[in-house]
């Protein structure tokens, strides 16, 4: 909590709104990013994250709102053009300019700012080092692959010294393992460089390793900003549960509110199709009052699966295994609880096997309530 | 590779080198043969690039080329980045106005501008005798300045249709990524936008700048008869019985046609090695249409509607021409009849018959080709079947008078398919082959390989998977293919002048045939106007069922 007074705000997007025709894309979002920080819009596609993204670079003008980069107004002072707002962009598709050499792809704007042209070279060459590409500033993009393309866009975002780097699901062209080095390498150069960086996916296992913070957006709203522990410890609600790692959902009607019995307080009691009583801990959620639906949360990992039932625990749940995988580290299990399929991750070996029955712990402290 | 490909490939080289090979390769030795003795050599060429005249024709062509190319560019920049890229009313009518020249007979042209533009035309009695601007006329059309003006307008969307295409479909973050960087409009335009859409451009470019090698009837109309196809034209069909000048003729046509399809294919050499497709692998936004400032916005209106109403001249003003008589000297006509009409459609029907009969024919011969070829190219691995396209495509840049001559030269003595009707059919298929086939081959690639395979697995055999799954299918593509090929076998000339007989013409031939006689232009415009209105029925059909399908086979070449 205190971390956040250590920082300013570098950029600043206060009640931003993006209008297509009739849908909304961006509906009035705030978000802060903080000097040298990387936070990542996540979210599926359609909920908005490459529309602030392109707001931000200004190539969308947006209805309403404003955008302060290191305290300039983008918008309520005149639109600020793309290009005077100091930012480099990467684009999805990379957007190498297939008709020049990489040298010229990377030397465009230095060009267009009228560099000299000792000190272009001596830049391009230095960015070129800096993202693994000496040597072939005299190729044509179609001679690079993929990842080289890639580098080529990092490059050209990046000679510029801008003050804020936007990257547009950059690494979604290209195959998984390159994918997963690309990861490390865009953040480690960028952490080095200490740029200000936006960086849109809707990959979440890459926003978790790439950015100090992740937005979560639905339908052009910001759903919840935190660090990626934060996210998937404690999920604003059934959405980003489901969009961050994977969740057992039980629906089912709060029979107790808090505060009922004062021995057990932040516990619920929740009325499920299998059960009368599951209990959940409610983490100061107001409004879990009584005859409320929700859904029971819990990941898989923190449900435990005993071959014999063990003494005094509540939340404890007899089952059918459904389907059983083997998964090197661990083992997988579909359970069947009356009628209620509930996924679990187990770190050692069990002999039970499909068909066969076996006890579910739901441990209270990390049942969630979410809505 | 089965055997049933093979065979149905031997079978499409054996009409190809028939129809195609044969007549030229004849064309090719006459151009050999020394007049007055049964010697051959190449004394015909040596004549021709000693002799400063045909040397200067040779100059004027390539002069009449830049120019129409020049003009068409700067002209057609423009038009279709405002096609392409800003959003206003009516895009849909203007494209089809401004598309329109592509399919009306060149020569429908050129008789509506004699009649507006001409020295006792209606411009110029307006301006003499209403405004008062002038005592005597402008020359607006006769010489090179109105060649350049009716074939630029003639050729224009070839340009346009090629280019808007590329401002639609280039990646819009190649200019983003350009506008983060900070190039601005212009110099947007000219460093990423123009250079991406150069293969999209030259792809039109070079049909535009072969077109004055191959049109002779326009030089003749306007009295420009020293260029070419013209010359060539002269020798051949006026001089049958001095056989040097007709030799003399044919080594025009060979240089010409050699010119054409070397130039054509280092364009679509040139044109291959540059592509830039394949490179951005990502989800291509819908092309950028921008609304413009309202200034730039009443600037290309007026530009659009000032290239429309120039379009649209030439149905109008034979229009005028067609439903009067007597029209002369005045700005516009004062009598209005039907006679013209009375007599083609009563008195002559045999012209409509035959136009609809050669190209009916022509049209079945050519889907009966198209499709197999269509699907050796692009569904097999036959061998020769790359070679096939070649030749197929070559014929787009082959000027029709080589062809024509070539029948004429083939078919008449050992093989005497000339001396009956089904010559014309056969040479309008020849010549007209490209139009059916690239709209097949168009669809055919955008038709996924494993909705047949589906098929096949599930049991189904070659021929009824492709009748049951891929014609269906490709059923849009074909039509729109059909009406292409049918419209421009419509208003051939080039070809069928060369080996029309008496009742066998056809609606260009008596159109052009009224006007040489000099006296009933009248019914010439009534001709051209009947084929307008046919054309445009057809092109609206054609539009109809898929004018996206027709964008993408026409703008690019392949």
């Amino acid at each position: 909590m205190l971390k956040e007074i250590d920082y300013m705000a570098f950029i600043e997007i206060k009640n931003l709104l993006k209008r297509y025709k009739k849908v909304v894309a961006v509906n009035h979002i705030d978000l802060e990013v903080k000097e040298g920080e990387m936070l990542t819009l996540l979210g599926p596609s359609g909920c908005g994250k490459t529309t602030t993204l392109r707001c931000i670079a200004g190539l969308e003008t947006p209805e309403d709102g404003d955008i302060v980069i290191d305290g300039k107004p983008m918008l309520s002072e005149g639109f600020i053009h793309s290009s005077q707002r100091g930012i480099g962009m990467v684009f999805q598709n990379y957007a190498v300019w297939p008709h020049m050499r990489v040298f010229n792809n990377v030397a465009y704007g230095l060009k267009i700012k009228k560099v000299s042209k000792k000190n272009i070279q001596e830049r391009v060459l230095k960015v070129l080092e800096l993202v693994g590409l000496e040597g072939l500033g005299e190729r044509y993009p179609s001679q690079l692959s993929g990842g080289q393309q890639q580098r080529v866009a990092l490059a050209r975002a990046l000679v510029g010294n801008p003050k804020v780097l936007l990257l547009d699901e950059p690494l979604s062209n290209l195959d998984a393992k390159l994918r997963e080095k690309m990861r490390f390498e865009i953040k480690s150069l960028v952490k080095r460089m200490g740029i200000t960086s936006v960086y849109v996916t809707h990959d979440q296992a890459e926003a978790m390793v790439i950015s100090d913070r992740i937005a979560v957006m639905d339908s052009g709203d910001i759903v919840q900003i935190g660090t990626a522990h934060e996210i998937y410890k404690n999920p604003a609600n059934k959405f980003v549960a489901d969009f961050i790692g994977t969740m057992n959902f039980i629906p089912g009607e709060i029979v107790q509110a808090p505060g009922d019995t004062p021995s057990v307080s932040d516990v619920v009691c929740v009325r499920t199709e299998f059960s009368e009583k599951v209990l959940c801990t409610t983490d100061g959620v107001t409004e879990a009052t009584p005859g409320k639906e929700v859904y029971v949360s819990i990941r898989p990992e923190d449900v435990e699966v005993f071959a014999e039932p063990p003494q005094d625990r509540e939340n404890l749940f007899k089952g059918v295994i459904a389907h059983k995988a083997y998964l090197g580290n661990f083992l997988y299990f579909f359970v069947d609880v009356n009628g209620t399929r509930i996924q679990a991750q187990v770190p050692h070996h069990l002999p039970q096997d499909e068909g066969q029955e076996v006890h579910l712990f739901l441990d209270p402290q990390k049942c969630m309530i979410l809505f | 590779m089965s055997r049933g490909n093979v065979i149905l490939a031997a079978l499409l080289w054996l009409i190809i080198a028939f129809l195609i090979l044969y007549p030229l390769s004849i064309l090719l030795q006459e151009s050999f043969n020394i007049s007055g003795t049964d010697s051959w050599g190449i004394s015909n060429y040596l004549e021709f690039f000693k002799d400063t005249y045909y040397l200067r024709i040779f100059g004027n062509t390539l002069l009449l080329s830049t120019f129409v190319l020049l003009t068409t560019t700067v002209f057609g920049v423009p038009l279709a980045y405002i096609l392409a890229r800003y959003r206003h009313r009516g895009k849909t009518i203007f494209t089809a106005l401004i598309l329109l020249p592509i399919v009306l007979p060149a020569f429908a042209g050129v008789f509506a501008f004699i009649i507006f533009f001409g020295k006792y035309g209606t411009m110029n009695l307006l301006l003499m005798d209403v405004l008062k601007w002038t005592k005597e006329p402008i020359n607006f059309i006769y010489g090179m300045h109105g060649l350049v003006f009716v074939q630029s307008l003639h050729m224009l969307p070839f340009i346009v249709l090629g280019l808007s295409a590329g401002f639609t479909n280039i990646d819009p973050s190649f200019e983003e990524a350009a506008e983060v960087e900070g190039a601005n409009g212009f110099w947007r335009f000219i460093t990423i936008t123009l250079p991406l859409c150069t293969p999209s451009y030259l792809a039109g470019a070079v049909l535009v700048f072969l077109w004055p090698f191959t049109d002779w009837l326009t030089p003749m109309i306007l009295g420009q008869t020293d260029l070419l196809p013209s010359v060539a034209y002269i020798n051949i069909a006026y001089h049958f019985t001095d056989m040097h000048r007709k030799y003399m003729g044919i080594v025009a046509v060979v240089v010409s046609a050699v010119f054409c399809i070397s130039l054509f294919l280092l364009a679509r050499w040139w044109v291959e090695r540059k592509k830039y497709t394949g490179l951005s692998k990502g989800t291509t936004a819908e092309g950028r249409v921008i609304e413009p400032g309202p200034l730039l916005k009443t600037g290309a209106y007026v530009y659009l509607i000032f290239i429309a109403i120039i379009v649209l001249l030439i149905p109008i003003v034979l229009g005028l021409s067609a439903f009067s008589r007597r029209w002369v000297f005045e700005p516009f006509p004062t009598y209005w009849t039907l006679e013209n009409f009375r007599l083609i459609l009563l008195e002559s029907p045999i012209l409509i018959k035959n136009s609809f009969l050669f190209s009916g024919l022509a049209l079945v011969f050519g889907v009966a080709f198209g499709l197999p070829a269509a699907y050796l190219i692009a569904r097999t691995r036959v061998p020769g079947k790359d070679a096939l396209d070649f030749v197929i495509t070559l014929m787009l840049a082959f000027p029709g008078i080589a062809v024509g001559v070539g029948y004429m030269l083939a078919f008449w003595d050992t093989i005497p398919l000339a001396r009956y009707w089904i010559i014309m059919p056969l040479a309008l298929f020849a010549r007209r082959l490209p139009y059916f086939l690239r709209m097949a081959h168009a669809s055919y690639l955008q038709l996924d390989v494993s909705l047949e395979e589906a098929a096949e697995v599930a049991g189904a055999g070659r021929l009824r998977t492709f009748m049951t799954i891929s014609l269906p299918l490709l059923l849009k593509g074909v039509l729109v293919g059909v009406m292409m090929f049918f419209i421009m076998a419509f208003q051939e000339i080039s070809t069928a002048i060369f080996l029309y007989r008496g009742g066998w013409e056809t609606l260009p031939i008596g159109i052009y045939l009224n006007w040489h006689r000099g006296m009933e232009f009248g019914i010439a415009a009534a001709m051209a106007f009947l084929m307008i209105v046919i054309t445009f029925i057809l092109l609206l059909i054609a539009s109809r069922i898929g004018g996206n399908m027709l964008k993408a086979a026409w703008s690019t070449d392949e």
